[in-house]
């Protein structure tokens, strides 16, 4: 998978002018606060139509606008295919997925172009809400499965309906028997969630370690634990009517990462957090290689000296020679593994890019 | 004047002219509605559906013989629409004379669906009809590799032999 040209639209404080990357490595410099994570956003909201800083789609656009849209060409399998996302906010808030022109739903949409980021914002993976674990489970499970995404958001409105319920019930708006209607389908919607997440922490856990034992790194206890939430709705019934809102199911699982008991986010430095993140994102490019036999893009944002740049420099040569990378850095020397082969380096200032030069 | 205003008469005749039939909720101009006053059909069995304009889908299959009901709608707390606001208690009065030994449900294959069909069995069980579902898999001309988790496992679910 090769992005070969973006274009961004009032997106963040990126100028609207096409640029061009390198089919291996693309290294975007420069100061501070001059855009370059932001290119990097742009190309993971291209293949995802998420940010990985943020949640809220408000902070995407430039300020003042109301639209905006990145759009690439993207090379696959030979076939060349330009895809655009395109948000609205105001009063009407909208989305538009295309390919080649053409109204794609979102399932179909994110087949199309895979992206993985490493970012310091990934940290809350490991340091976040069980919110921010849960989310990072469901990404990956939809990485390797974009049907995932269609259980999840049916789980998502039984969800919500069953809550409804339970408030209505809690008013004296609707009687509790009328809560058997719907916790079956409740439950087997939360059921195929919970199966795909529990197999999915298995996968993962298991090609992190591997990566961990190969690289020889002195953290290795890293224990994945996957905790779905479910009860007996019969027993849980008067408690719920109580609460008003359903207590349990998928949106009450917990995946934690242990040393010993302990959580590792209360273990580790921020060096070894940040070096154990970045192997589970390598776990991640793993399993989606093993599925796909092919490379997606991966995009490392805000490379430091803080990171194992000897394991980082490791990771990077033992990726495929087909994986598009994209990284930025403060610190260009801290690039210095892409650097070494085949790339295009990139200058941004003030959302433009200054120079693009390439080194073949 | 001219074709504007005969659309625009048309247009009023119609919501002048069609009613709900009250054995089945279908619409129609006449009581009761085609259907439940053709004798060649099966009333034995009765296949339940949310809205009448579900019936011209299953209509044209011209695989089923028997009688309908349609619901009016489906449950959703979201909505406000509770089983009051829903016709099962039509339904039930239908069944209750005995002579009904089938109901089928197919209602959508959604979330709301679902728990309009767990609704109504729940509902009619005591009775003692058989009650049963459409059956869900994978579309035809589809590909596997398309197919969501549920549709595949309600896919495997409905397994026959071949």
């Amino acid at each position: 998978m090769i992005l070969s040209t973006l274009t961004a639209e009032n997106f963040r404080n990126l100028e609207p002018e096409e640029h061009a990357f390198h089919p291996a490595s693309n290294i975007i410099v420069g100061q501070n606060g001059q855009g370059k994570t932001n290119l990097l956003e742009a190309i993971y909201f291209l293949g995802t139509t998420k940010s990985f800083r943020t949640t809220r789609a408000a902070s995407l656009f430039r300020f003042g606008a109301s639209t905006l849209a990145v759009a690439g060409r993207v090379l696959r399998d030979g076939v060349e295919r330009t895809m655009r996302v395109a948000l609205e906010t105001g009063e009407i808030k909208r989305r538009l997925l295309m390919i080649n022109g053409e109204r794609m739903p979102l399932p179909e949409y994110v087949k199309a172009f895979t992206v993985f980021a490493y970012s310091a914002d990934r940290l809350d993976v490991v340091r976040g809400t069980p919110d921010d674990r849960r989310r990072f489970l469901d990404r990956g499970i939809a990485s390797i499965n974009a049907a995932y995404l269609d259980d999840l958001s049916r789980y998502h409105r039984v969800l919500r309906q069953r809550n409804a319920l339970l408030y209505e019930i809690g008013t004296g708006g609707a009687g509790v028997r009328s809560l058997d209607a719907w916790d079956e389908g409740f439950t087997s919607a939360a059921q195929s969630v919970q199966r795909a997440r529990d197999a999915y922490k298995n996968e993962l856990a298991e090609a992190f370690e591997r990566i961990v034992a190969a690289h020889h790194y002195h953290v290795s206890g890293v224990r994945f634990e996957y905790r779905p939430n479910v009860a007996d709705l019969r027993a849980l019934r008067k408690e719920e009517v109580r609460a008003r809102i359903s207590l349990a199911g998928p949106q009450r699982d917990h995946l934690d990462f242990t040393i010993e008991g302990r959580p590792a986010a209360d273990v580790l430095s921020g060096g070894e957090l940040k070096t154990i993140v970045l192997f589970l994102k390598f776990a991640k490019l793993e399993l989606f290689r093993r599925r796909f036999d092919e490379a997606p893009l991966f995009v490392l944002d805000d490379i430091d000296a803080e990171l194992d740049l000897r394991i980082l420099q490791k990771l990077l040569a033992g990726l495929p020679a087909s994986t598009q990378v994209f990284a930025t850095s403060a610190k260009e020397a801290f690039l210095e593994a892409l650097r070494a082969g085949p790339h295009r380096r990139l200058t941004l200032e003030n959302g433009r890019v200054t120079t693009s030069t390439e080194f073949v | 004047m001219g074709e504007a205003e005969a659309l625009a008469h048309a247009i009023l005749e119609v919501k002048e002219r069609i009613i709900r039939c009250t054995t089945c909720n279908n619409m129609t101009d006449v009581d009761p509605c085609a259907i439940c006053s053709d004798p060649r059909r099966d009333p034995s069995v009765i296949c339940v559906v949310e809205e009448a304009f579900n019936i011209p889908t299953i209509e044209q299959t011209r695989d089923f013989k028997g009688m309908y009901h349609v619901l009016l709608g489906a449950l959703s707390p979201l909505k406000g629409i509770g089983p009051q606001d829903i016709d099962v208690a039509g339904l039930v009065k239908r069944l209750s004379p005995g002579g009904v030994h089938e109901v089928i449900v197919a209602t959508n294959p959604n979330v709301e669906g679902e728990a309009t069909a767990s609704y109504i069995a729940q509902q009619i069980h005591p009775l003692g009809i058989r009650i049963t579902r459409l059956a869900f898999g994978l579309p035809v001309g589809g590909d596997l590799e398309y197919a969501d988790q549920v549709t595949m496992s309600k896919a495997l679910e409905g397994r026959r032999e071949i």
